[in-house]
C-alpha cells in the first residue's frame, strides 16, 4: 500500500519510533556520513552523499565483534547474541539488496551464524530510494536499480515536501500503519520519478557473457594490467556492501576471541604456515576480488555479487574503476586460454 | 543446552588424554584428545567420516585446522599429528595430558567411502598429511568395514624414515595378508629394507592397477602434483583420483572467505576432492 509521510513529521515519526527500537539513520560525521543511533538531538543527513562511506552491512558484521569470552585458564563462552529491536532508515536499495545476498552466507542450513542471525532477525530496514542517481553508482547495470525493493521492509520516494512510502512487508505494513494513504496522482509521481531514475543511469559495462571471459582468462596478462596501479590498501572490499571476509584472533589480553574485518587484498590473507602463497601478488588478489563477485557469487547464487553501489569507485586512492575494468574484460579473447 | 542458538565458532571443550613426538626431530607430535562431555563424543561420532578435519582451539593463542588422525573405533578420543609451524602449533605442542583444549568439528566432507564399496584402494600419502589416510586406512582395518572394499594398497613416502609417522603400527602393516603397503624415503639410509626415491617415481614402479580402482593422494602440494599425473599415466581416470585440499581457514564453516577455490569452499565442500572437480575449477592454490 502507498502511504504519506509528511517531511516536517519525519522527526517526529523518527522519535516516536525510538521508543520502540533502536533508530540508525544517516547522519554526518567529520567529512563523510555514517548509520548512527538517533539521540535525542539529532540532524538527518539524508540528501548530502548518497551513501553513507561504511556500508551498513557493519551493523550486522561490526568491523570486529568478540565471539567468545575466555572465562578461566583454558575456559571459554559464547558471547551472548541478543539484539534490541533496531530499526535502520535511508538504508540505499543497493545496500539493502547487498544484504540479501550476505543472508546466503551466514545463513545456512548447516552453519547459520547467531551473530548475524540476531540482528537480521531484529532489524526492520526501511529504505530511501535514489532520486538523483549518483554518480559513480551502476547499480541498474548489476540487475539492482535505485529504487530496488530486495532487502527492505518498506521503501521511500522523495516527491519534494513528502516521502511516498510503499510498504513491501509485514513488519513495513505494522511500521507505517498510522499514515494516510497516498492519491492515485501522487502514486504515479512517484512510479514516473522511479522510472526517470533508472533510466537516468547509462550502462557501464556489458554484463552478458562477462562470467565466460573472466572464467576462461583466468591465466591472462588482463590481470597484470588492471592491478598495476592498485596499492593493495583494501579500501575497495571493506567498503563494499557485499564484502563478508574476516580473520578470527585471540585477544588474549581482553580475554576474547575477536572477528575482524579481514580482505583478499592483503598479502597474508590467504599466506600460510608453510610460506606458500596462493595469491603473492596484487595480481592474482585483483582476480579474486573481482572473480568472486563477477563469477563466483553467479556459480553460488546466480546473481552478480555487487549492487553496484559505486563505493569501490569513489573512494579508491588511485582512481581504479571497475567498471573500466569489467569494460576491458569485455574485449578479452573467448577461447579457453590454456588447454 | 541454553536458549542461545548453537554457534558453529564455539569450541567443543576437551583434554588432552596423551601426547607424544611423532618424529625423531621432534617436529611432529600426536595428541589424543578426550571429551570432557559424553554427549558431545556422541554427536561427534555420529557425524565423524575419515578425511573430515577439525579446528584445534588453544585459548589465547588461537585456531589451527588439522586433519582427524583416528578411527571411530578405535575408542572415545580424536587424534590428530601436529606439524610445529606458527604460534598455534608451538602452543598445541607444549601440551600436556590433562590440559584443557577445545575443537570444532567434524568440519568438512571426508572421503566419499559409499561411492569407494566394492571398489580396490590405493591410498597414496606424504609427509605429515598422511595424518588422515592412516584414519583412513584404521577405519578400513576395521572387521565390519574391511570386507565392503577391495584389495588395499598403501603408498608412504616420508623425507627421512625418522620422519615416518604412526611407525609401530605401519610395521605391522608389513604382516597383515589384507594389504599391501610401499613406505619410501627421499634419500637412501643404513638398514633401510623399503623403497627409496620420491613418492611419484614409488607410484610408478609399484603400478597400482586402475581396475575397478580409486586412488586418494594426500600430501605437500608439490608431491601430489606430480603424483596425479603419475596416476593418469597408470590408466586411472580423473574420476577415480582424489585429494584432500588445504588453504589457510579461520572459520570451517564457509563464512570468513578464505580457503575459496572459485565458488567451492574447501572447508565446506571439500577438503576431499576429485581430480575431476579440481579440472573444473581454477588453479588458485
Amino acid at each position: 500500500m502507498n502511504l504519506i509521510l509528511k517531511k516536517d513529521q519525519l522527526n517526529h515519526q523518527l522519535n516516536a519510533w525510538r521508543q520502540d527500537y533502536e533508530v540508525h539513520a544517516p547522519q554526518s560525521l567529520e567529512n563523510y556520513t555514517h548509520f548512527l543511533p538517533l539521540q535525542d538531538e539529532f540532524e538527518l543527513a539524508l540528501d548530502k552523499a548518497h551513501n553513507t562511506r561504511i556500508p551498513p552491512k557493519a551493523l550486522f558484521l561490526p568491523t570486529s565483534e568478540a565471539l567468545l569470552k575466555f572465562t578461566r585458564v583454558g575456559g571459554y563462552e559464547q558471547v551472548p547474541t541478543e539484539t534490541a529491536p533496531r530499526l535502520i532508515f535511508g538504508i540505499r536499495p543497493c545496500d539493502a539488496h547487498a544484504m540479501t545476498m550476505l543472508d546466503t552466507v551466514f545463513e545456512q542450513e548447516r552453519y547459520t551464524d547467531p551473530h548475524w542471525q540476531a540482528r537480521h532477525d531484529a532489524t526492520l530496514l526501511v529504505g530511501l530510494g535514489c532520486h538523483e542517481p549518483c554518480q559513480t553508482g551502476f547499480c541498474t547495470t548489476v540487475g539492482s536499480g535505485p529504487f530496488n525493493h530486495a532487502g527492505l521492509d518498506a521503501i521511500l520516494t522523495d516527491l519534494g515536501e513528502i516521502f511516498l512510502v510503499e510498504t513491501l512487508t509485514e513488519k513495513g505494513e505494522r511500521l507505517f500503519s498510522q499514515l494516510e494513504t497516498a492519491t492515485e496522482e501522487q502514486s504515479t509521481q512517484a512510479s514516473e520519478l522511479q522510472q526517470a531514475a533508472a533510466a537516468s543511469m547509462p550502462i557501464a559495462f556489458e554484463k552478458e557473457g562477462l562470467k565466460e571471459k573472466l572464467d576462461q582468462n583466468f591465466d591472462s596478462p588482463y590481470w597484470e594490467e588492471v592491478s598495476r596501479s592498485c596499492l593493495g590498501c583494501g579500501v575497495c572490499t571493506f567498503l563494499c556492501p557485499t564484502c563478508f571476509c574476516f580473520d578470527i584472533v585471540d585477544e588474549a589480553q581482553r580475554g576474547e576471541r575477536v572477528r575482524n574485518w579481514d580482505t583478499c587484498m592483503f598479502r597474508t590473507y590467504s599466506l600460510e604456515a608453510s610460506g606458500h602463497n596462493p595469491r603473492p601478488s596484487r595480481v592474482e588478489r585483483t582476480r579474486q576480488r573481482l572473480s568472486h563477485k563477477y563469477t563466483y557469487w553467479v556459480d553460488q547464487i546466480n546473481q552478480i555479487g555487487c549492487t553496484g553501489c559505486g563505493r569501490c569507485v569513489r573512494y579508491c586512492p588511485v582512481g581504479l574503476d571497475i567498471r573500466a575494468m569489467l569494460r576491458k574484460a569485455q574485449q578479452l579473447p573467448s577461447e579457453v586460454a590454456h588447454v | 543446552m541454553s536458549n542461545e542458538a548453537h554457534s558453529p565458532y564455539l569450541p567443543i571443550p576437551m583434554h588432552v588424554l596423551h601426547a607424544y613426538y611423532e618424529s625423531n626431530d621432534r617436529s611432529l607430535k600426536t595428541l589424543e584428545l578426550s571429551f570432557d562431555d559424553p554427549q558431545d563424543a556422541r554427536e561427534f561420532f555420529a557425524a565423524y567420516n575419515p578425511g573430515q578435519f577439525c579446528l584445534l582451539s588453544v585459548i589465547g593463542k588461537g585456531e589451527s585446522a588439522l586433519g582427524i588422525a583416528s578411527a571411530a573405533w578405535e575408542g572415545d578420543f580424536v587424534r590428530f599429528t601436529v606439524q610445529k609451524m606458527g604460534s598455534v602449533t608451538t602452543a598445541l605442542h607444549e601440551l600436556k595430558p590433562g590440559d584443557p583444549i577445545g575443537i570444532r568439528g567434524p568440519l568438512g566432507n571426508g572421503f566419499p567411502l559409499e561411492d569407494w564399496k566394492g571398489k580396490n584402494l590405493v591410498i597414496i600419502g606424504g609427509g605429515c598429511a598422511f595424518s588422515t589416510l592412516y584414519a583412513l586406512t584404521k577405519h578400513l582395518h576395521h572387521p565390519s568395514n574391511r570386507g565392503d572394499y577391495g584389495k588395499m594398497t598403501v603408498i608412504y613416502g616420508t623425507r627421512t624414515s625418522g620422519l615416518c609417522m604412526y611407525k609401530q603400527d605401519i610395521a605391522a602393516w608389513h604382516q597383515r595378508d589384507d594389504m599391501e603397503v610401499h613406505q619410501a624415503i627421499d634419500v637412501p639410509e643404513q638398514d633401510w629394507l623399503h623403497h627409496v626415491g620420491y613418492v611419484p617415481d614409488v607410484v610408478r614402479e609399484v603400478q597400482p592397477s586402475p581396475v575397478n580402482s580409486v586412488a586418494v593422494v594426500c600430501g605437500p602440494p608439490i608431491m601430489t602434483k606430480f603424483t596425479l599425473p603419475a596416476l593418469v599415466e597408470l590408466g586411472f581416470t580423473p574420476e577415480t583420483i582424489f585429494t584432500s585440499l588445504e588453504k589457510r581457514m579461520k572459520c570451517g564453516v564457509g563464512k570468513c572467505g578464505r580457503c575459496n577455490l572459485g565458488p567451492k569452499y574447501i572447508c565446506k565442500d571439500g577438503p576431499v576432492f576429485s581430480l575431476a572437480e579440481l579440472n573444473n575449477l581454477p588453479a588458485d592454490l
